[in-house]
């Protein structure tokens, strides 16, 4: 715990000591009602920082800093609670606490980069993407490539600058490089010199224990060979140290350790050396991360540039292709020139085909050697048209995600199979440049769509084709490059945010789902933007500057160009790098299913995960309704009567029931509850409570409804009666009909911001087949609605964020009919195939279409 | 819209704001230089006339309050927007009684300053014709 919260610790100790089970109920229902809005704030402030990463808003450390510490704050307040509520059963929660805290509060001091606990090394599979000074920067844009883009690139490892670091000080050398360089920077040794004394030093040092058997285990791979090439912090990113630092190609697992020694010691060569010294690099500390992949036989390879430097103006790209190696293609020497033009379809405007004597290819035992084109083949072009549209969509995807354009290495295997093996910014001299224009006169020439609507949820500009997705049928059809355009952002709609070149929604939240995949690839996203779906037509081409939050007609070219060779992505700046690193420790959500056994204290891993259990657990407090009543004799629990059969009890906290209503009984429509009225209006909709499909009989089923379930397998501890907890906005509904437990969270404010809509539905008497069957029925047509859904078995958790009110209501009504639609269902699904029936089923009974738009 | 462009002056000492402020405004049809040292900033309004200049106040070296006084004194037709991280009551009435235009809390929207420059050039334009 940190310090200053420790005396905090101490009164609450001290004072809750002496009333334990006898806390007066008033307070407890004060505490809960605390508790619900400590909750609801600390779900707003990760909202907000998810929202600050996509590059529309400006801030700086001190934000960060300020904002985890409202957070740590109020999370204290929280642990608080909960033990208030629970008679303090829950104090582990203050070492899980500093537990997520201290790292977290140590990351914005800036502590945890190269600290002991990281690793020396890393597989590229699952590299920190946002510690690019552990892996360097190759090595960093190849992690992006795989996990981010997934496209394919040749499987690996990284060995980090944190192994750098632990070499130096196995083998003493820090401070005699330090001495050396020095002394070559005030001119007592020349280049040569100092560079062969280093790297000698640097060959003749022992690789640490530790690295050495991660190298071994690593590398020692049957049948592979390695490449192993630099991965300095720095190169790669706004400096280039292209060829000035060693690659080993080829190298068999026994000599990989050897391999990396000689890739640590180019750091220092004559040449590396002068490059850092023109760029003023000298008395920075130098630190190399070395990148092991292994090697692809490759038939064909080359490099790809996203801006074609003879011709910088056109909108095309050129790609350079060779047989075998491609060593000669990055060598400069002849390869045929592809030039393709960006625009879709990307017709390929010309192809040059040179005469190929020779190549390099793998040599027998390690190394490469050169050998002769047969002459057959010399005047072939090395690639098929296929091969070549593939790599103008990687490349494209490439350039933007990384916002610059790009040099790209490429292979082709000897089956044909195309792979990545590096992308870096292109370095473009200045003189190449179109003369700058001014960018307001340029753009205002073109026609303006839309113009300051909605909100940014990723900063950006993008263009391409208006293509409009309604339902996932036509998500095969989204062309890569396309605008996406959309009525909700829907989850569903994930899997075709990296093909698009810019996301515009009518509706939907910063901080939803979505929003935060757009994030992760990176596409200039605007939500809530009113008319998007009229004024943008299927078809037509537009440029999206999210920026400005300007929609144009037509590819405004010199402004996507200005976007390319202005300064480095927003993405790279070190406060948006700190930014992802802090929203790894808070918003990722891991507890989802309360029964699994790692829901504990101890299981919490985010600041999300710790907020999540214990508004369950304090929830659970309360449902535990008889324990309840017993501690506290005369509350006021509400009967609610009606035709439908729940016998709903329910605890007003406030606002939730007519002023009017007398005695303990109440009328559905005395319920001012808004969350509770929208979701009974779907229960008590018509057709929806009396289509009996139940084959169970009706008395059984009735003493069901009131049984005490605490007998049953698997049920919870807030067994025993269908209560729901509610105010003017809020409800927090069990619902236990049949076998099933429902639980649905709501919030209903006038502002959209505030609104959630959290379900979870578990539980039936039959097959776990079945019933996992049907949990996939209920995510089908929870995901229509724009819910996230998670299913695990037969658990179903579905969430919705940020709607105004009277779209909230919408789907607490279809919410209701699902309740009643569901009570049996497991018994009637008996195969996969009734599925899709009983999804028409359900769309057709209950939901108007008005209500389903992306349908 | 008049055809000389105003000339916008951004300082702060974190270079994520010149970076991020220059294309926004410069896409907007202004000029702009930035600055990330007070200093220099103060000896560039030596030389040239800033129709609009927008400043942090926390700053190492001169601070935001004086350089504004400054830039106030030199040119008094000078707009002066401020942005801070350490926004409190006092801090934006002392600004306002210097002549602040307005007074921005970071974090910031890059649309809510769109807002404030664009409004105050079309008083600065406004007063020119």
């Amino acid at each position: 715990m940190a310090n200053w919260l420790k005396p905090f610790k101490k009164i609450w100790e001290s004072a809750k000591g002496q009333r334990t089970e006898t806390t007066p109920f008033p307070e407890i229902f004060e505490q809960f009602q605390t508790l619900l809005q400590d909750h609801q704030r600390v779900m707003e402030l990760i909202a907000d920082l998810g929202e600050k990463s996509g590059g529309e808003y400006i801030f700086d450390r001190k934000y960060l800093v300020d904002i985890t510490s409202d957070m740590h704050s109020l999370l204290l307040h929280l642990v608080n609670s909960l033990n208030l509520i629970a008679g303090k059963r829950y104090l582990d929660l203050y070492g899980t606490l500093d537990r997520v805290f201290l790292p977290l509060e140590a990351e914005l001091r800036g502590r945890l980069s190269l600290s002991e606990e990281m690793p020396v090394a890393v597989p590229l599979s699952a590299l920190p993407l946002d510690h690019p000074e552990l892996t360097g920067g190759k090595a960093n844009a190849l992690g992006r490539i795989i996990q981010s883009l997934k496209l394919p690139v040749p499987p690996g490892f990284v060995i980090t600058t944190r192994a750098n670091r632990r070499f130096l000080e196995t083998n003493h050398l820090e401070e005699r490089i330090h001495a050396w360089l020095e002394s070559w920077a005030a001119g007592e040794q020349d280049e040569e010199q100092t560079a062969r004394q280093i790297q000698y030093s640097i060959l003749a040092g022992l690789v640490p224990r530790e690295v050495l058997s991660e190298i071994r285990q690593r590398a020692a791979q049957e049948g592979v060979s390695w490449a192993v090439r630099s991965s300095a912090y720095g190169e790669d990113g706004e400096l280039t140290f292209a060829g000035l630092h060693e690659t080993k190609l080829n190298v068999p697992p026994q000599k990989v350790p050897s391999a990396y020694k000689e890739v640590l010691a180019s750091l220092y060569s004559p040449g590396a050396l002068s490059y850092r010294k023109k760029m003023g690099l000298v008395g920075e500390e130098a630190a190399m991360a070395v990148l092991c992949q292994k090697t692809i036989d490759s038939r064909a390879a080359g490099v790809i540039h996203t801006l074609d430097l003879n011709d910088p103006g056109a909108n095309t790209l050129v790609i350079y292709a060779s047989l075998g190696w491609g060593r000669t293609v990055v060598g400069g020497e002849a390869a045929d020139r592809y030039v393709v033009e960006k625009d879709p379809p990307h017709r390929v405007k010309s192809i040059v085909v040179t005469t190929k004597e020779k190549m390099v290819r793998p040599k027998a035992g390690g190394g490469e050697e050169e050998a002769r084109v047969p002459p057959e083949l010399r005047k072939q072009p090395t690639l098929e048209l296929e091969a070549v549209d593939t790599l103008v969509k990687w490349a494209l995807s490439l350039e933007r995600y990384f916002k610059r354009p790009q040099e790209i290495e490429w292979a082709q295997a000897q089956d044909g199979s195309l792979w990545l093996l590096q992308s870096r910014f292109m370095n473009i001299p200045r003189i190449e440049l179109p003369r700058e224009q001014d960018i307001y006169e340029v753009t205002s020439r073109y026609p303006v769509l839309i113009q300051d609507r909605g909100t940014v949820a990723h900063a950006g500009v993008g263009a391409g084709p208006v293509y409009q997705v309604y339902s996932d049928a036509s998500l095969n059809r989204f062309p890569e490059g396309g605008v996406l355009v959309i009525r909700y952002t829907a989850p569903w709609l994930t899997p075709i945010v990296p093909q698009a070149a810019a996301i515009v929604a009518e509706r939907g939240s910063a901080a939803g789902h979505l929003a935060t995949i757009a994030r992760e690839f990176r596409v200039p996203t605007l939500v809530g933007v009113e008319g998007a779906c009229d004024l943008l037509k299927d078809g037509t081409v537009v440029t999206v500057d999210t920026k400005q939050r300007l929609i144009y007609e037509g590819r405004v070219k010199e402004l996507l160009h200005y976007e390319l060779v202005q300064a480095p992505a927003f993405e790279e700046a070190p406060e948006f790098r700190q930014l992802r690193r802090v929203l790894k420790r808070i918003a990722p959500l891991n507890l989802i299913d309360p029964q699994a056994p790692e829901f504990t204290p101890q299981g919490c891993q985010s600041v999300h995960d710790i907020i999540r259990f214990i508004h369950e657990k304090a929830v659970e407090e309360l449902m535990d309704l008889p324990r309840f009543m017993k501690r506290f004799k005369g509350i006021k629990v509400w009967s609610l009567t009606s035709d439908i059969p729940i016998g709903l009890k329910i605890l007003d906290l406030g606002g939730g029931i007519d002023v009017g209503a007398q005695g303990t009984k109440v009328l559905p429509e005395q319920v001012t509850s808004l969350p509770l009225k929208a979701l009974w209006g779907g229960v008590a909709a018509p057709g929806v409570w009396s289509t009996e499909p139940v084959a169970v009989d009706f008395k059984g089923m009735m003493s069901s409804l009131t049984k005490t379930w605490t007998e049953t397998p698997g049920s919870t501890a807030y067994a025993g009666f269908n209560l729901a907890v509610i105010s003017d906005i809020y409800m927090n509904l069990h619902l236990r009909l049949g076998y099933h437990l429902n639980l649905i969270d709501a919030r209903m404010h006038p502002e959209a911001q505030h609104n959630h809509i959290y379900f979870r539905f578990v539980g039936g008497v039959t097959d776990m087949t079945r019933r996992s069957r049907r949990a996939h029925l209920l995510a089908q047509i929870l995901s229509k609605y724009q819910f996230k859904v998670d299913v695990k078995g037969d658990l179903v958790v579905a969430r919705v964020l940020h709607l105004p009110p009277e779209e909230m209501a919408e789907r607490l009504e279809v919410l209701g009919e699902l309740i009643g639609f569901t009570r049996q269902l497991d018994i009637q699904l008996k195969t996969d195939e009734d599925i899709p029936q009983f999804l028409d089923s359900f769309f057709q009974q209950h939901s108007p279409a008005d209500k389903s738009p992306s349908l | 819209m008049s055809t000389e462009k105003l000339k916008i002056l951004v300082l702060d000492d974190e270079p994520i704001v010149c970076k991020r402020l220059q294309p926004a405004l410069e896409k907007l049809g202004f000029e702009v230089d930035t600055f990330t040292q007070s200093l220099e900033a103060l000896h560039q309004i030596q030389e040239t006339n800033y129709d609009i200049i927008i400043t942090d106040l926390k700053m190492k070296g001169v601070d935001g309050m004086r350089f504004l006084q400054e830039a106030k004194s030199k040119n008094p037709a000078t707009e002066v927007i401020v942005i801070t991280g350490f926004a409190t009551l006092e801090t934006a009435k002392e600004s306002f009684q210097k002549g602040v235009f307005d007074f921005i809390a970071k974090p910031f929207k890059l649309s809510e300053i769109q807002e404030v420059v664009t409004k105050v050039a079309a008083k600065i334009r406004g007063a020119k014709v």
